[in-house]
């Protein structure tokens, strides 16, 4: 695929049907379907021949969430900066900054699959041997982080062992309200006997299976016991929150909007050992992916 | 690389095309379930009046006739237009 022979509002018109209804798309095949691709500085990566300057033994890869763009990651006011790039005058050695694009409709099982089998051709043809990798994911990426690592260590992939840190940005372990909401709504529309309520019901229900796993939290294939958390790998948490003031009722209405604080902790979640949890009053959630602040708290986390 | 690119906004323009043509397809299906199913409602209170009995459910018939023939045709247009352009190879390039 050429690397960017279309203009932004298309790219974000795909990325929108994507989520909406990635999944459909790609079972027809249409051109709409973003595609799996890793990016450097803008440019798609042949995995297996990638061709970079300066690689370095550190690798830093970002993934976005629902309906979002590796775009997102942009630091505002600054030349094309983001989280990955900032760790690179830290640490020593350099880090390459990477960022991931994806079918956000499909089931996130799927997504977790594809990028452990990326991470895993990556770290075989890195030009410099790979010796730290750090995984960065907002919303829906915290999770399809969770099923790369299910399937990694399933696989028993290589990259699994160099896997250092892990850091969710709102992610909704625990679901996210909204799309409770969504499935709560259609549930009760399509159980009326008026058929024009069924039918809104049924509009509700067209979303796509990402979309209905982010009502749960869901990464594995079929329902079931939920594996722990990579237990050598340091685990990071980091939540937004509407207002500025802690207690009030829109947080804990709404957290980041679309994520509560809870939910992002994975407070339903047991045995969850984790480094860190940071916590930013407002800062919604789509800010929470290109934040100065969110960009601080990495540094003194991961440097 | 241009020749490249032109195919795949083409594609691009395409699959934009299909799926609106399916979302028109199904969306006016639904229309027409919510247009009959409200205008039920209508037509049933005009059912229990005794001026209007014999009338309504001769309106309600030609109503529902010619709303189901109207929203059909524009699914049946819509798919039919989806159809020709799912035969384009060029759309199942990636």
């Amino acid at each position: 695929m050429p690397s960017n022979p279309m203009s932004r509002w298309q790219h974000h018109t795909s990325a929108i049907a994507s989520g909406f209804f990635g999944d459909w798309l790609e079972s027809r095949r249409n051109p709409l379907a973003v595609s799996l691709a890793l990016l450097h500085s803008g440019t798609e990566l042949d995995l297996a021949h990638p061709e970079i300057d300066n690689a370095s033994g550190t690798l830093c890869i970002s993934i976005h969430g629902l309906m979002e763009l590796e775009t997102v990651w942009q630091l505002p006011n600054t030349h094309g900066e983001s989280y990955g790039s900032m760790l690179s005058s830290g640490i020593e050695g350099g880090v390459t900054d990477l960022v991931l694009r994806y079918n956000t409709g499909r089931p996130i099982y799927r997504n977790g699959q594809d990028l452990s089998e990326m991470l895993e051709e990556l770290v075989s043809s890195w030009p410099v041997p790979v010796t730290r990798l750090i995984l960065l994911g907002h919303s829906m990426g915290g999770l399809v982080i969770r099923g790369a690592c299910h399937a990694g260590s399933t696989a028993s992939h290589r990259w699994v062992g160099l896997l250092s840190d892990c850091v969710y940005i709102g992610a909704p372990h625990d679901g996210s309200w909204l799309a409770k909401g969504a499935h709560s709504m259609a549930g009760m529309l399509n159980e009326r006997p008026r058929d024009y309520l069924k039918v809104i019901g049924e509009v509700i229900d067209l979303r796509s299976e990402g979309i209905r796993n982010l009502s749960r939290g869901e990464f594995l294939e079929q329902g079931g016991d939920e594996p722990p958390l990579l237990p050598d790998t340091r685990h990071y948490v980091i939540c937004g929150l509407l207002a500025r003031s802690r207690k009030h009722p829109v947080n804990v209405w709404f957290g980041d909007a679309l994520v509560n604080e809870s939910s992002a902790q994975g407070q339903e979640k047991s045995g969850w050992q984790l480094a860190g949890v940071a916590t930013f009053p407002g800062v919604d959630h789509l800010r929470l992916a290109h934040h100065p602040d969110v960009a601080n708290q990495l540094q003194e986390w991961l440097v | 690389m241009s020749v490249q690119n032109n195919q795949y906004k083409h594609g691009w323009w395409l699959g934009m095309a299909d799926m609106l043509t399916q979302g028109v397809g199904h969306g006016v299906m639904k229309i027409e379930r919510v247009h009959l199913a409200i205008a039920d409602e209508t037509f049933g209170i005009l059912e229990r009046v005794p001026v209007t009995q014999p009338w309504s459910r001769v309106a309600r018939v030609s109503h529902h006739g010619i709303s189901r023939l109207c929203y059909r045709s524009v699914s049946l247009a819509a798919t039919g237009v989806g159809l020709a352009m799912g035969s384009d190879p060029k759309l199942l390039k990636r």
